[in-house]
């Protein structure tokens, strides 16, 4: 690797000594900086291409047909779809709204829990790691399974749990009624997340230098004071990270939504993903679908980059 | 010179990668096109006939039936995949767009013959034709063409438990919906719950209740027809106005929390006697066998009326429509399996006997021990002519899963018996082609 850095510095050199000892076009033509480039990232630019931006562009294609999947041809309809979506389906609206309201709650507790968590667990204690791993295990499992076992816990075991405990809790219809089946969304969402968020706030904690925190101790600053003055403006960039990962989680959330309430009661908590496939494989309407892929797309990307422009400018360089 | 023997190293790592990469695909074409060799100087191929379906009752009775034909068809492997009824057509769809299109796989017939057009073997031509029911290739015909291989009739409405009926001292099965009330009140002075109501199921709600309201609609072709051009409305229709009286009866009479009730929860409480009512059809039978082996369930209509005329007619039935790709490479041999199936003594047997369903061909006789007490009864309806067509595929795509949303938002509360069938209206409006 050493080699290999060094003699792309030295390039200039070698290529003109190349060019006296050889002088082969073919040669050079091999060895030139544009050939390198292709050469390492082209398998790269080429499967990204055939795995996501070819689809992207069909994609885009076929949000402006009324194809329904299946069939052989796709009727071009230009943009009949998306004033259809705007103007004919306050479903899509409903579920945009019910994927916001989510996301904010599930982000910030996500956030704050996993925080705390790190926060906690960066502390010297005895059996530091076990806890973390504990924590972080939930987000081994899969989505689909967690909404699964969900599922089992809250609509066999909770009403279980109530009849022994007479706890008023326990005995709510869990996913029976709009705002149990929204809760018990975020409880599974952040019990899944928070260990995933924890590990990088350990992380970003780590690196917090000790001499800073030891010199405001000396200065008389309070637990809270130091947490508040010193550890979160130096940990922002990691904030950042996890915000960025949160948000796109949890706004993209689609499996975690299917197992555990499949959208119902009553299409109550159907997110976007959701929507969207329910559009293109329940409805067989795949054009439309595409459609609202596509806007699901733009509004994404929109809140992603306005995120990251504010924590950014949060950030403090050492 | 360094540098070129970097990258000529780099190359040739790079292009051993690539050619292991290609090498993967033709060591794989070889060995089929090797298997194959073998096979022709056997005068046998070895090939396997992917078989996907929906109805997870029969499914293990199916690792019989494909252990049987392996065993008399050496060279010839079967695969089967069983996916609930809900996740079925999301499935095949992911299916196709992945080109992993199985072999046979089920289709409803009319609107979902149509989107699958493409992929359908005709089958006209097949020696179990003249045999089976015509009702059940009704919904495969085109053009003077069949496109499908009828499994078996299917009825549904309201199976109950026979045993608790006879307790309550309920001789007469309900007609009307006042009879149904009075038939919970019965049930309930005796201790029992009188409803199973699982309306966490998209399925039951959509397609079990919604379609006995909809085939009871006289004429249903034509009100379909003024649905879609908007000629006829949900609330203007006699039957329709029956439909919220009923979840309300179900409802009132029902078990707690029917909205987070699943199918399986629901099946496990009916087969234990944790109700005696349940909207469902003969396909119940094999998994409410399984967990009790004595109970006694009986199928009657679902009363959608006060009006007795309306519910004269009973119990619809709805072919399971098995279909051949087309484009499938094995399409022959999965045609002779399905001949196999009807045909042969030991395959006719295992229709019969094991997936408990009401065969859909003349020369296969359920015997009612075999098809079970609730298959029994829909014999009768359909031989005493009380059978109506199934409505769910003629309806648009999608449709079903809206439908039943609205239903879950009226037995919620959250929605008058009027916006309820306003939803109905608003959906089909939507999704109607």
């Amino acid at each position: 690797m050493d080699n290999n850095r060094a003699s792309i510095n030295m390039h200039p050199v070698l290529e003109r000594s190349s060019k006296l000892e050889r002088g082969s076009t073919v040669k050079r033509w091999i060895s030139s900086q544009w050939m390198q480039q292709a050469f390492f990232i082209g398998p790269a630019i080429l499967f990204y291409s055939i795995v996501i931006a070819i689809p992207f562009f069909f994609g885009i294609y076929y949000s402006m047909t009324s194809w329904d999947g299946v069939s052989g041809n796709a009727v071009w309809v230009g943009l009949n779809n998306f004033s259809t979506i705007f103007l004919k389906d306050p479903e899509f609206g409903q579920s945009f709204w019910f994927t916001t309201r989510f996301t904010l709650t599930a982000v910030i507790l996500n956030n704050v829990i996993g925080f705390a968590l790190a926060y906690l667990l960066s502390l010297p204690l005895k059996s530091r790691s076990a806890i973390r791993t504990i924590f972080f295990l939930p987000n081994v499992l899969g989505g689909l399974v967690l909404g699964f076992i969900w599922q089992f816990i809250l609509v066999q075991g909770f009403p279980g749990i109530g009849k022994l405990t007479n706890l008023s809790f326990f005995n709510l219809p869990w996913l029976g009624t709009e705002a149990t089946a929204y809760w018990a969304l975020i409880i599974v969402s952040v019990w899944q997340g928070a260990g995933y968020l924890m590990v990088i706030y350990i992380a970003g904690l780590a690196n917090v230098p000790k001499d800073l925190i030891e010199a405001s101790v000396i200065d008389g600053a309070g637990k809270w004071q130091i947490l508040k003055n010193i550890i979160i403006p130096l940990i922002m960039p990691t904030v950042t990270v996890c915000l960025f990962i949160s948000i796109s989680w949890t706004f993209k959330m689609f499996d975690l939504n299917y197992s555990l309430t499949s959208g119902g009661p009553y299409g109550s908590t159907e997110s976007v993903a959701m929507n969207i496939y329910n559009e293109a494989f329940g409805n067989n309407r795949y054009g439309l679908g595409t459609a609202k892929a596509l806007i699901f797309f733009v509004a994404v990307t929109f809140i992603t980059l306005i995120q990251v422009k504010l924590t950014k400018s949060r950030e403090v360089e050492m | 010179m360094k540098r070129s023997f970097i990258i000529s190293c780099v190359l040739v790592l790079m292009c051993y990668l690539l050619a292991a990469c290609g090498a993967n695909s033709n060591s794989g074409a070889n060995t089929g096109a090797d298997a194959a060799g073998n096979g022709e100087s056997n005068a046998q191929k070895e090939v396997t006939i992917k078989l996907f379906q929906q109805k997870v009752e029969i499914a293990e009775q199916l690792k019989v039936v494909k252990a049987e034909y392996e065993k008399t068809h050496p060279g010839v492997k079967i695969e089967i995949e069983s996916v609930l009824s809900s996740q079925y057509g999301t499935k095949l769809k992911a299916k196709l767009a992945a080109n992993e299109m199985p072999d046979i796989f089920n289709n409803g017939g009319y609107s979902d013959m149509d989107v699958w057009a493409d992929h359908l073997e005709d089958l006209t031509d097949q020696p179990w034709v003249s045999d089976a029911v015509d009702s059940a290739k009704a919904p495969m015909m085109k053009d003077g063409k069949l496109y499908g291989f009828p499994l078996s009739l299917e009825g549904s409405g309201l199976v109950y438990n026979k045993e608790m009926f006879a307790k309550a001292g309920i001789t007469e099965l309900p007609k009307t919906l006042s009879e149904l009330e009075e038939a919970s009140t019965k049930l309930k002075a005796q201790g029992f719950t009188p409803f199973v109501n699982d309306y966490a199921s998209v399925w039951d709600l959509g397609i079990t209740i919604f379609d006995s309201f909809m085939a009871k609609v006289p004429d249903t072709d034509k009100f379909i027809a003024d649905l879609n051009s908007g000629a006829a409305t949900f609330a203007g229709n006699d039957v329709f106005k029956g439909l919220p009286k009923y979840l309300d009866i179900a409802m009132k009479y029902g078990n707690a929390n029917p909205l987070t009730t699943d199918y399986n929860t629901s099946m496990t409480m009916f087969a234990t006697g944790q109700g005696a009512m349940i909207p469902a059809g003969n396909w119940i039978q094999p998994l409410i066998d399984k967990i009790n082996p004595n109970i006694q369930a009986g199928l009657m209509p679902m009363p959608v009326s006060d009006d007795a005329d309306f519910n004269k007619n009973a119990v619809f039935t709805s072919p399971t429509i098995w279909v051949v790709n087309k484009n499938s490479p094995v399409k022959e041999q999965a045609k002779e399996f399905l001949n196999w199936l009807v045909t042969s003594d030991i395959g006719k047997q295992n229709v019969a006997k094991e997936f408990k369903l009401v065969p859909a061909f003349k020369s296969i006789k359920a015997d009612p021990a075999d098809v079970g007490s609730i298959g029994d009864d829909l014999t009768k309806f359909s031989e005493e002519g009380n059978s109506l067509p199934m409505q769910a595929s003629k309806m648009p795509e999608g449709l079903y899963t809206e439908i039943a949303q609205s239903m879950q938002k009226y037995v919620a509360g959250k929605s008058t018996p009027d916006q309820m069938l306003a939803e109905f209206q608003a959906s089909w409006n939507k999704l109607k082609k």
